[in-house]
């Protein structure tokens, strides 16, 4: 006889998120999966009273070098958080039930000057999280990895999966 | 995997492998040629099967298509003119390629190719913005820049897995540790396979040299440098990108001596993105044309 969660696992559905994109679930059985960050910042937001998830994939820090030209918004960190959480409260969310996880921003060997957008990434989100007053409840950045994650909208966790590497949740 | 001749063995496994992109070389000379030797690239274009179709099938997109529409090779070849014939030709030809199941690096079926494909886009915007090159040519450099570490994992060897355990500990970068492992490296295996193929001097001094633009050849330097800037872009945004990317040195000097400028690159990457998300789908499926 199957187990209560492999009938659950047989149910659940996968939204991917592609580069500078966001996705919102409402549905307990699915899986918000984004792949390879690399430098890029994955970020989960889920209400875990509501069930309700989401995940951003952004690429850089912030929209300031693109000021006055049509921008996606959910390609720089200081458009898209805002984005996002707007839409989850749209969606039923409450905003101080929201708890955020973040992944990604893998760094490039030590240079003072070029491709450090792992670590620019990293510091806006930081600031971008306190002046937001976010509760951040996991951090899984930095390195020299390519991670993939997957938020599973019934319970808030985010298998992270990195090349040669066996899956672990955060 | 320690001895000289293990490192033929990798070259000629790799010739076994379908579709490798030898007709490439001759492809850049007819593209390059006048239109006396149109007739000779309608040809070449027509034995290789899965080329015609996708030669066709652009013709005929809604990007190029005029009111009559193109049935034939060479009114396609008219149609699309020599620059995006050879853009369509080396996308078709080396992705192919590249898409071979292989082992090792952590990659899943088909990363190498996103990796290249992405290395030859920024490539190509770069080319536009510095001029350190010809757009089609970087764009094509960025394609085969890595093909040597391709042939290793299709050569199956445990000897990655090895390389894989002493990065960071023992080398802080990939490079070093293949060095120690194999006894050469994936470069040395990429120049020997463009050698084989007949690929202009250019395109060898990038696969041999693109890990450290300022030891190679005065001559290629800046279309090694401009490789260089694409590859650690590309590896940035992530797609394709295997336990080995993250692991590879930055060479300031060669940035700095070409020009290149840190908010300068990052302003470019919002477009070289849409670019990419052209050809490479949210679920990572790959569209050649």
């Amino acid at each position: 006889m199957a187990s209560i969660s492999s009938l659950v696992e047989e149910q659940m559905r996968t939204i991917i998120v592609g580069v500078a994109d966001y996705k919102i679930s409402t549905d307990p059985l699915t899986y918000i999966a984004t792949y390879a960050l690399g430098s890029c910042l994955g970020i989960t937001f889920y209400d875990e009273k509501r069930r309700i998830g989401a995940l951003l994939h952004a690429m850089l820090p912030t929209a300031n070098l693109h000021a006055g030209q049509k921008i996606r918004e959910p390609m720089f960190l200081d458009s898209g958080i805002p984005r996002v959480l707007s839409s989850m409260v749209r969606a039923g969310a409450k905003k101080g039930d929201i708890r955020c996880k973040v992944f990604g921003g893998a760094q490039l060997m030590a240079t003072d000057n070029f491709f450090r957008i792992g670590s620019k990434n990293i510091d806006m989100f930081y600031k971008l999280s306190q002046e937001m007053d976010l509760d951040v409840v996991a951090w899984e950045v930095s390195g020299r990895v390519n991670r993939t994650i997957r938020l599973v909208n019934h319970s808030g966790d985010v298998i992270v999966k990195v090349p040669s590497k066996p899956e672990f949740i955060r | 995997m320690k001895s000289a001749a293990d490192f033929q063995t990798v070259v000629e496994m790799t010739r076994s492998i379908p579709c490798a992109p030898a007709i490439l070389p001759k492809l850049l000379k007819l593209t390059e040629g006048s239109s006396a030797e149109l007739s000779e690239l309608e040809m070449l274009i027509s034995l290789d099967t899965g080329l015609a179709t996708n030669v066709l099938r652009t013709a005929n997109s809604a990007y190029f298509a005029s009111a009559q529409r193109c049935d034939n090779i060479a009114d396609a070849v008219l149609r699309l003119g020599s620059k995006t014939l050879y853009r369509i030709a080396a996308t078709t030809l080396t992705g192919r390629w590249l898409v071979h199941p292989v082992r090792g690096y952590g990659w899943e079926p088909g990363d190498l190719c996103r990796h290249s494909l992405c290395v030859a886009i920024c490539a190509e915007a770069f080319a536009k913005t510095t001029h350190l090159a010809d757009a089609a040519t970087a764009y094509t450099a960025g394609l085969i820049h890595d093909l040597g570490k391709f042939a290793l994992a299709y050569a199956n060897f445990s000897a990655l897995d090895e390389i894989a355990s002493r990065v960071p500990d023992e080398f802080a970068s990939w490079r070093e540790a293949e060095l120690a492992v194999l006894g050469y490296d994936s470069a040395q295996v990429t120049k020997a396979l463009l050698e084989n193929w007949g690929f202009p001097a250019p395109f060898i001094s990038v696969g041999f040299y693109y890990h450290a633009p300022s030891e190679a050849p005065e001559a290629d330097r800046a279309i090694v440098t401009l490789i260089h800037a694409a590859k650690h872009v590309a590896t940035q945004l992530g797609y394709g990108v295997g336990v080995d990317g993250f692991y590879c040195d930055p060479d300031e000097a060669a940035l700095k001596a070409a020009g290149f400028k840190e908010a300068e690159m990052d302003a470019a990457i919002p477009e070289i993105l849409t670019t990419i998300q052209k050809f490479i789908s949210p679920e990572g499926e790959i569209n050649f044309i």
